[in-house]
């Protein structure tokens, strides 16, 4: 057993030394982690740090007060140019359910609901594979359910494509996340990406929602990259099946790349 | 050519296309209009035969406050409700249908009907009346549209008024009226948009007319409200000057000239508000004092008929009252009318104040003469 994860990791250290600028300048969202004693954080983007090339920890930032929230993704090693990870994410709305439910400017939900403890796990398997040397496809596959009390009233939801499909879990049924995306360089500076991702709700109405996104991304300065782009969603809300686009920007501050 | 350089090819093709098609499809955080644009039609998919009227047909303008009766709604009424559910919402609709059946209008004008909003259980109501009355066809306007209302936990909201016909719809435009400016910009992004609209009725052997559907601003403290009734007389007029026929209605929201009580604030109050006092800000609550707006109401009574004529209003016009704020109440003032440059039936006009908790208005009906072909 030791030998066989001592041969992991060593075919894991392997994979993350050969030189793709695409994988080293936007790791996040693929089955790279951040090189150890890394980090990196975006508006947007979760914190990342590398605590060894084995295991990557992240959480979302700005949301933490509202939403408290952890993770870590896990190296899995590679195999015919395919690397591994596992990744699983620990979250409670509760707090920002209950501080968005009231009267006035801010009120996201109604004031007369009250949610209770609502604690959500995700689990995922990633997998990328370098293609050629410019470019990276991945894949992920996971599910995020919750451990809570009585279910909250179903019109107690935040009818927004993008928030509305990362909140079904709290509300009813487990969500099955997939999704696809290639990344690859137009310079050593600008590179671009685009992602499917798609999440299908264990229940009977409600329960499909897609997106499509694609960024174009600038390595401004080693410790600064800025991506923007849109992300285009498709879901079938409470109030019937809705198509959405908006841009998208983010600033992503780190370690020197 | 490498792979990876077919796939950005392929990619950034399928790309613009797909933005390219969707942008302009895409909807807006909250919906703006165009001063005129065209209404939305529904049609029913299983017509009921329209009967050929003799000379008369019954036009009616309700105000049916999306279906929750008197609830206690926490954007009037004092109220701390703002989600009503499934179960409540087809009760309230279904009382309004039994009410519709008993009247038995032909053309009938709504307003605050919703349309897959978060607050009325995200039910198409104006489709739901529709497809469970003996109505046809159906035109409306928005009034109220935001994906998301991010106050008060309104969620969704599209909130329209609409007028229901028998016969077919040959036009229908929603015409933008005055934004309130008494109100910050981002508040004003999300809030009413208030609106007419305005549909010609085809009716065979008979000369085609307008409907006309309003409803005007009910909080502005600024002239917004007398803007919305200068606009609503401005479409009437273009109707009329063009050799029209119409009927006209709605909740305008002021009262007739003459009106015996001008100031409704002790009326509306809540428990914890004061109003009149030395001290007091705002002195009125917005909304309920009407003494200013006195004579405001005088062009459209001057240059049409109104279905309850000033006399008769002012003979009695506790007979003629069809709103109040207050849950339990009888009503108080009235706001809704009916009009037309053409002909009323006499003595043809009801104000229906029997139905009491069905909405916070009452509903208002009466003949309108056709003219033959």
């Amino acid at each position: 057993m030791v030998y066989i994860v001592l041969f992991l990791q060593g075919i894991s250290l392997i994979a993350q030394d050969l030189s793709l600028p695409v994988r080293d300048t936007w790791s996040f969202n693929t089955a790279y982690l951040m090189p150890a004693h890394k980090w990196e954080c975006g508006l947007y983007q979760p914190f990342r740090y590398g605590l060894s090339n084995k295991f990557e920890i992240h959480a979302n930032a700005i949301i933490f007060p509202l939403i408290p929230n952890a993770g870590i993704k896990i190296a899995l090693g590679s195999r015919d140019g395919f690397v591994f990870a596992s990744d699983h994410f620990i979250s409670s709305q509760t707090i920002f359910m209950n501080v968005v439910s009231r009267e006035g400017i801010g009120g996201l939900i109604a004031p007369e609901f009250d949610f209770p403890l609502i604690i959500a796990i995700s689990n995922s398997f990633l997998v990328s594979k370098p293609i050629g040397s410019e470019s990276l496809l991945s894949g992920s596959a996971g599910f995020v359910f919750a451990f809570r009390g009585d279910k909250p009233n179903p019109q107690s939801t935040i009818d927004l494509p993008v928030v509305y499909p990362r909140m079904t879990h709290s509300y009813e049924g487990i969500t099955i996340r997939t999704g696809l995306s290639y990344k690859g360089a137009f310079s050593k500076k600008l590179f671009y990406e685009e992602g499917l991702q798609s999440f299908f709700v264990t229940r009977s109405k409600n329960n499909f929602f897609a997106e499509n996104s694609g960024s174009l991304m600038w390595a401004a300065g080693r410790t600064i990259r800025i991506k923007a782009g849109y992300i285009l969603s498709y879901g079938k809300y409470p109030f019937g099946g809705h198509w959405q686009l908006w841009p998208t920007i983010d600033f992503v501050f780190g370690s020197r790349i | 050519m490498k792979v990876g350089s077919i796939l950005k090819t392929v990619l950034f093709s399928l790309q613009i296309t797909v933005i390219s098609f969707i942008i302009h499809s895409c909807e807006m955080p909250a919906t703006g209009f165009d001063d005129v644009e065209d209404a939305i039609l529904y049609t029913k998919d299983q017509k009921v035969d329209a009967p050929k009227p003799d000379s008369t047909i019954r036009i009616m303008t309700w105000n049916i406050r999306f279906g929750i009766g008197r609830g206690l709604w926490a954007m009037d009424a004092c109220g701390n409700r703002v989600i009503f559910s499934e179960t409540e919402i087809l009760e309230g609709l279904n009382n309004i249908l039994d009410r519709i059946n008993i009247v038995r209008p032909d053309i009938l004008l709504l307003q605050e009907v919703h349309i897959n909003s978060t607050c009325s259980a995200y039910i198409d109501e104006l489709r739901w009346i529709l497809e469970h009355s003996y109505f046809n066809y159906a035109a409306y306007g928005s009034s109220w549209k935001a994906q998301i209302v991010p106050s008060d936990g309104l969620g969704r909201m599209d909130e329209c008024n609409a007028i229901l016909s028998r016969w077919p719809i040959s036009e229908a435009e929603r015409i933008q009226l005055a934004l309130r400016s008494d109100q910050g910009g981002l508040v004003r992004y999300f809030d009413n948009r208030h609106c007419i609209v305005k549909a010609k009725i085809e009716i065979p052997e008979f000369e085609s007319f307008y409907a006309v559907n309003a409803h005007t601003s009910a909080f502005a403290t600024d002239d917004t409200k007398y803007q919305h009734l200068v606009e609503f007389k401005d479409v009437l007029d273009n109707i009329a000057q063009s050799g029209n026929r119409f009927v006209a209605g709605g909740d305008l929201n002021t009262i007739p000239p003459g009106s015996d009580s001008t100031d409704f604030c002790f009326e509306d109050m809540c428990s914890d508000e004061s109003f009149h006092h030395p001290g007091d800000d705002p002195q009125h609550k917005d909304g309920s004092n009407y003494a200013p707006e006195a004579d405001w109401m005088v062009p459209l009574y001057t240059d049409y008929k109104c279905a309850v004529p000033l006399d008769l209003y002012q003979s009695d016009q506790q007979a003629y009252f069809t709103h109040t704020t207050r849950p339990e109440h009888f009503w108080d003032r009235t706001l809704d009318y009916l009009f037309t440059n053409y002909r009323w039936r006499d003595g043809s006009v009801i104000t229906h104040q029997e139905f009491l908790y069905d909405s916070d208005h009452a509903p208002v009906s009466a003949e309108f003469a056709l003219e033959k072909k």
